[in-house]
């Protein structure tokens, strides 16, 4: 009895140093998708906390395991067959259930704060159909992003439209993308940003996050999307500072000048061609 | 006695080669007619065929199969007239001295179904786990070495559709049929001809599926999204077809169970009083007779859409891609606990065995299985996170995702409470049931972080998703049939396998797998989508880590189906009787199972888990002469 004693003693005590080591290392690790715009930072919030609170209840249960498994078995034999007939505990049956129901309550009303809140990742369109005005410090920078198999596009409607290969955003200003498809199902992953959504022929599919560090970053599509869907990436998308992409979005222009005149007007979903969807 | 067997039994018996007779010709008519009278006009026709071409083929070959196999025989010969079966009949149906053929043709009997659905299963699982080891191998580059994109994704749909047909039927398919009956005390199915079906079913599932790679592969993977399904070749076909089949046979097992269950305990059962294991089945039929017609109706509209030209998930043509998403899922996510809650029950069912003691909580243990099923229904959305619909029942699907944590949990409880100061035997089945619980909390855990919307965002279609239902599925349902096969087959077979050799076995296969995964977890929330060919380079160091550990993986799985073979079919190793000692109904009955299970109906006194007085379940005495006529 004295052993048996000492021996959870013991597994609690481990559990301990297990469980507050665990949540410190977590603490201080960085935890994914990073610090890049408003909506990682607030991704990455959720994910610290839900590990916070995952690791110590996960590490009891292994805890409990182990001890019941292998340290009763330790213990030197008494008789073959076990020590008690338990056949259930109601006071053990009714806290198990109250506080993982507790856990889990907390965890659904955190979660519908965080999203109410923030209003974070995708959503179909709630905003006005008439384009948006040029972007203020108040006012989101809308860009499109445009689907297909098997590479993106981008439109900055508040440039006259135009349409580029590559993306590039300014940092510290808020944006809008408007995520659509031309084809089949694609999903627009930003994993820097935070920013995935599924990009569906015919919906407008919105995302708003704010860029708060410079660099280089990948986008991939996240939805199979056909033969290429894994090499529906690119490592060049960019945030830059405010005057870059002044520069940028002023060239861009000049490029896109001579064949502005046969791009689609912009619009927040485009018709695809049945030809796309059916193949020859 | 009749010496000249009947005309019925002569078909019987010729079953497999007239039903694959039968296939022959019915794929020939189904594909003359779909490519002749209706593809005339349809502008989808491909150099291999037409869609309408191929699907009425497939459709007849099975329909050819089945009436080969002599499903029709019985329906028809009453229509014609004939007499009913006598009883020396039904017990030819039901496999009575049939030898080693009665495992290849259809019998009414529930222990040669449930041999013949393990046999199957596990042909599935390795057939499914070689296309898992040529999509690691492939991923050990970030650039495509062994495959080219087409071929990539033909293996992955290949090995997850396969694998969701194996996991589907994997527990409750061998075990399920086979003990069922038995464990309620019962001489039968509800509907024996029916369970034959649902099994019957299975090969032309499979070998539809894996004729997909004549017509070009399909590159959709499981999930079978449309709009790019209209836009796949003829080989997605084959997936929609076989997807159909494994459906019915879902549905029509589940309707079977239910019957059975219900209506054909022993006396002395109360629902109150059914193996652990009974109730995990008669929730998942619930789950599979409610959840399947959506898959099958789904199918059906895709069917339509590549033949037909009925565009309901495209959306230039008037459709949507998320009604494909809603149904598909409305049906897919009460399919995983198709998978995992019969595993639940198995493992509750063996638990007592080893720990030498009652069950501790059977009741919260019902409920948790129950409370799963229902909640089961109402967590689909969460699929559809970041898809763009409906964004304000975001909240309403991340709280009945995350409520579902609430029943699986009582699971741990009674596995705790049962293993609660007692004196477990640390046979190898025991290893495996361990195992389970840590590799479902670890699925369970890693569940947590998808439930909730805004880490979803960064987790959504990564390999982190990957990772945790490998972790539900493999650690947990394959696990738990693996631990059922080591403690089942000495019943099921009369033989045994080596259970020390086991014990190596289990380490090999426990330790490469939490490799496996655990990289995958890591891959995942670094930022790599799910069945991609190529990635960025920075992952290769962890996709090679779970590459290697995944080749080491299938080799402890290969060493398992070869200890299996070897001991069991070339060396026979006779089992004894009841080698783990269990009180067990389904345990006191002789080995081999009697054709018709007991003498006389049992009558059941208690729940089986009296391991403290060691009091048996049921009244096994002999027929009392005076009361049954003799």
């Amino acid at each position: 009895m004295r052993n048996r004693a000492t021996a959870i003693r013991i597994v609690v005590i481990v559990w301990i140093v297990a469980a507050v080591a665990g949540d410190v290392a977590l603490a201080l690790g960085p935890i994914p998708p990073g610090q890049a715009s408003d909506l990682a930072s607030s991704e990455s919030l959720v994910i610290l906390l839900l590990a916070e609170i995952a690791w110590p209840v996960f590490s009891a249960v292994l805890a409990a395991l182990f001890f019941t498994l292998v340290v009763n078995r330790l213990a030197p034999p008494t008789a073959e067959v076990s020590a008690e007939a338990l056949r259930g505990n109601t006071r053990a049956q009714t806290t198990w259930i109250v506080a993982t129901l507790v856990i889990v309550l907390s965890l659904a009303v955190y979660g519908t704060v965080a999203l109410a809140i923030d209003q974070p990742g995708a959503g179909i369109s709630t905003v006005s159909a008439s384009l948006p005005q040029p972007a203020s410090a108040d006012q989101p920078l809308e860009v499109q992003v445009i689907a297909q198999q098997w590479w993106f596009t981008y439109r900055y409607p508040s440039y006259g439209g135009i349409e580029t290969a590559q993306l590039v955003l300014p940092v510290n200003q808020k944006i809008q993308f408007h995520i659509t498809s031309l084809d089949v199902t694609h999903s627009f992953w930003f994993y820097a940003l935070g920013v995935k959504a599924d990009a569906v022929s015919l919906n407008d599919n919105v995302v708003t996050a704010t860029p708060t560090q410079t660099g280089t970053y990948r986008i991939q599509c996240s939805e199979l999307c056909g033969l290429w869907h894994g090499n529906m990436a690119d490592n060049t998308a960019m945030v830059v500072s405010s005057s870059a992409f002044a520069t940028w979005i002023q060239q861009q222009t000049t490029l896109d000048a001579p064949i502005m005149k046969f791009l689609a007007p912009y619009s927040h979903t485009y018709e695809p061609s049945a030809q796309l969807i059916y193949g020859s | 006695m009749s010496s000249r067997p009947t005309l019925a039994r002569r078909l019987n018996e010729w079953g497999l080669l007239l039903g694959v007779i039968g296939a022959v010709i019915g794929f020939i008519i189904g594909f003359a007619i779909g490519t002749k009278a209706i593809a005339g006009s349809s502008d989808l026709d491909h150099s291999l065929g037409s869609d309408p071409g191929i699907l009425l083929g497939y459709a007849l070959s099975a329909v050819g199969f089945l009436a080969g196999m002599g499903f029709l025989n019985y329906p028809i010969g009453r229509l014609l007239g004939a007499k009913r079966p006598s009883e020396e009949d039904n017990a030819y149906m039901h496999g009575e001295g049939g030898g080693l053929g009665r495992y290849f043709r259809m019998t009414t009997d529930h222990k040669v179904i449930g041999l013949q659905y393990l046999v199957m299963i596990l042909v599935f699982l390795f057939v499914g786990g070689l296309g898992a080891m040529f999509i690691r191998t492939e991923l050990l580059t970030p650039v495509p070495s062994v495959a080219n994109a087409q071929s990539y994704l033909t293996l992955v749909g290949l090995h997850s559709t396969l694998m969701i047909f194996m996991a589907s039927a994997a527990i409750i398919g061998p075990f399920g049929n086979y003990f069922v009956p038995i464990m309620i005390g019962t001489r039968n199915m509800a509907f024996p001809r029916l369970e034959a079906l649902t099994f019957w079913l299975l090969p032309p599932a499979g070998l539809i599926l894996l004729s997909t790679v004549f017509l070009g592969g399909f590159t959709t993977g499981w999930t079978g999204y449309a709009p790019l399904a209209d836009q796949n070749v003829l080989g997605m076909d084959s997936y929609l077809m076989g997807f159909a089949l494994i459906g019915l046979s879902i549905g029509l097992s589940g309707l079977n169970m239910i019957a059975t269950i219900l209506t054909k305990r022993a006396p002395g059962m109360p629902l109150s009083r059914m193996p652990i294991f009974v109730w995990s089945v008669l929730v998942t039929s619930f789950l599979g007779a409610l959840a399947s017609p959506a898959l099958i109706a789904a199918v059906l509209m895709e069917m339509f859409s590549r033949t037909y030209q009925t565009t309901f998930f495209v959306p230039s043509g008037g459709g949507s891609p998320y009604l494909w998403e809603n149904l598909f899922w409305f049906f897919g996510h009460p399919e995983v606990y198709i998978f995992v809650i019969p595993a639940f029950g198995l493992i509750m069912e063996m638990l007592p065995v080893f720990t030498r003691r009652p069950l501790w909580g059977y009741r919260v243990g019902v409920g948790g299985m129950v409370g799963v099923g229902l909640l089961s229904f109402v967590v689909w959305q969460h699929h559809l996170f970041v898809s763009g619909i409906a964004p304000s029942l975001r909240p309403f699907y991340m709280f009945s995702t995350e409520m579902i944590s609430v029943p699986t949990g009582i699971i741990y409880l009674v596995a705790l409470g049962s293993l609660w100061r007692a004196r477990t035997r640390f046979s190898t089945p025991m290893l495996f049931i361990f195992a389970f619980f840590f590799n479902f909390l670890i699925g369970g855990f890693t569940g947590v972080f998808l439930s909730d919307v805004p880490s979803d965002f960064s987790l959504h279609a990564s390999y982190f998703v990957q990772a945790h239902f490998h972790y539900t599925i493999m650690g947990g349902e394959v696990f738990a049939l693996m631990g059922a096969i080591v403690y089942y087959l000495p019943k099921m077979t009369g033989r045994t396998m080596d259970i020390r050799l086991l014990r190596y076995q289990f380490w090999a296969v426990f330790l490469t797998f939490n490799g496996t995964f655990l990289s995958l977890i890591a891959v995942g929330i670094l930022g790599m989508p799910r069945r991609v060919i190529s990635y960025a380079a920075y992952l290769q160091p962890l996709n090679d880590s779970a590459s290697i550990f995944a080749l080491a993986l299938g080799l402890s799985m290969a060493l398992f189906l070869g200890i299996l073979i070897w001991e069991v079919v070339i060396k026979q190793r006779v089992a004894a009787a009841n080698p783990w000692e269990s009180l067990g109904v389904e345990w006191q009955v002789p080995t081999p199972v009697p054709t018709f299970n007991f003498d006389r109906v049992p009558v059941a006194w208690s729940l089986p888990y009296d391991y403290d007085t060691g009091k048996p379940a049921a009244d096994f005495g002999p027929a009392v002469p005076a009361l049954s006529g003799a």
